[in-house]
């Protein structure tokens, strides 16, 4: 990571807060992201940092602070937001599969409104993606028949079918049986590996220290320390962090 | 009719004096047909604008949101009956529309205002039923198809409608249910529906009661079996909704 490209995404003293102000999600969060990078942001449930993750596609509306992708402002409002969503893939918790279409249909409802491909083309890369994660028997099927580690892979290629620059995992198997974690980390690993850029948030610490390329400490709102998965890990100085490894390791 | 005697002895003010049949029977039969086309016609009317209020309150322009709750507020507060003679007098005493009769019995210059009034009313309260079913749809859904970059009428076109609809039809089925109660009201206005059909038997023939009995007895056996039929089907759906 020290060979500084231009970050794929900056952001900017973002902050967010609710109830008038009254509740500070994320305070003054400043952070790049370079191209092909793995950035692994963990910290306690409450820590913002999955506000920080939804921010990055304007899912949240950040209160004041910026976020550039691919160099465009995107919390300028004359910015039309749809449109640099398509290039950021994401996932989400809790999969969020449309349940009253197929598979198939779920893979390609996006590429195909939005006129990047043709409906055969779009069919296509959904049954080459469906075999890459080895369920190319699952396209006719609707999501009710699928286990939550099919639906999160199902969800990943979903959002790989929009050829997207970056993606943003939101605790991508925190709603999932412990064993169905692990076919759905190798998806992101394997991903990781082809040099897609990610932005994962996770619970998954042994994920987060073998596939990360940096990993990102937040609390109450803050990014508190950041490093490489060895300087967090095996070399933490903030006492938050201290405390928070000491819980979760 | 052999059965005609049954009634001979009956007092005027009995029950079950179905005397009045053998002649008047046919204003019953054409009663229910004309009850049932108001009801389903009325609903079906207003289930397009009922959508566009219902999206219409979802709007976070205020000026929209305004609009559409002030007509659901009217509509909701006030009698049917009320808003009925205000359009059948008011909006169709300038808009005359021709004596043309159609079905035989349904004469046009009453039915559409009848109609236009019963599905005005209704907007408002399937506005409502829209409302709830797409509310009750997960944000997460919504969030899904935004963040693959559809704008927010392809997500609401594509994902949050088709489930929202599939969840309020049953609803709707009871709205129509409860038109074809309330269109009742539209024997005020000389609509020969059912209840229109039960009163001029009975001023006809003086037999005070029956024809009301024998008119509560057909909206029970209309109402009834299809609301019990509706709960089966939304048991059905709940089975398979499991995700």
């Amino acid at each position: 990571m020290e060979t500084r490209t231009e970050p794929i995404i900056s952001v900017r003293n973002l902050v967010k807060t609710y109830n008038n102000g009254e509740i500070h999600a994320l305070d003054d969060c400043s952070i790049d992201i370079a191209k092909g990078e793995v950035v692994a942001i963990i910290g306690p449930s409450g820590s913002g940092k999955s506000t920080m993750l939804r921010s990055l596609n304007l899912l949240e509306e950040p209160t004041s602070g910026s976020i550039f992708f691919n160099g465009v402002n995107l919390s300028d409002k004359s910015v039309d937001i749809n449109l640099h969503r398509q290039k950021m893939g994401m996932v989400f918790q809790h999969f969020n599969l449309f349940p009253h279409m197929t598979v198939k249909k779920n893979i390609t409802l996006a590429p195909v409104h939005l006129k990047l491909k043709t409906q055969a083309e779009a069919d296509a890369m959904a049954e080459k993606l469906l075999k890459r994660i080895g369920l190319p028997d699952k396209a006719d099927e609707y999501p009710a028949m699928l286990s939550g580690g099919q639906k999160q892979r199902i969800a990943i290629i979903r959002a790989l079918a929009m050829e997207p620059d970056v993606m943003l995992f939101d605790e991508p198997t925190s709603a999932l049986d412990p064993e169905m974690v692990g076919e759905v980390l190798d998806v992101m690993k394997e991903l990781a590996h082809e040099g897609m850029t990610m932005v994962v948030v996770t619970h998954e610490m042994g994920f987060a220290r073998e596939v990360g390329d940096r990993v990102v400490f937040m609390d109450s709102g803050k990014i508190v320390e950041q490093g490489t998965p060895s300087e967090i890990f095996d070399n933490p100085q903030n006492p938050r962090l201290k405390d928070f490894l000491a819980k979760v390791l | 009719m052999w059965w005609s005697n049954l009634f001979k002895d009956m007092s005027p003010a009995s029950f079950f004096n179905f005397s009045f049949l053998p002649k008047y029977g046919q204003l019953f039969v054409q009663g229910v047909e004309y009850t049932l086309l108001l009801a389903v016609v009325s609903v079906a009317l207003a289930v397009i604008p009922a959508l566009v209020l219902a999206l219409m309150r979802l709007s976070k322009n205020k000026f929209i949101k305004g609009i559409a709750g002030a007509y659901i507020a009217v509509f909701r507060s006030t009698p049917l009956l009320v808003q009925l003679s205000i359009i059948y007098f008011g909006l169709f005493g300038v808009i005359q529309i021709p004596r043309i009769t159609i079905l035989g019995f349904v004469d046009l210059s009453r039915f559409i205002p009848g109609v236009v009034a019963l599905a005005l009313n209704s907007s408002a309260y399937v506005a409502e039923i829209f409302r709830g079913g797409i509310l009750a749809v997960d944000i997460g859904q919504t969030e899904a198809a935004r963040s693959l970059g559809l704008n927010k009428f392809a997500c609401m076109r594509f994902v949050v409608l088709p489930q929202a609809i599939k969840n309020v039809l049953p609803a709707i089925a009871n709205e129509i249910i409860t038109m074809v109660k309330e269109s009742s009201i539209c024997s005020m206005l000389g609509m020969a529906e059912l209840m229109f059909g039960a009163k001029a038997a009975a001023s006809a023939t003086y037999i005070t009661l029956a024809p009301y009995t024998l008119a509560a007895l057909i909206y029970f056996c209309i109402n009834y079996p299809a609301s019990k039929g509706i709960e089966a089907i939304e048991r059905r759906m709940r089975r398979g909704d499991k995700n």
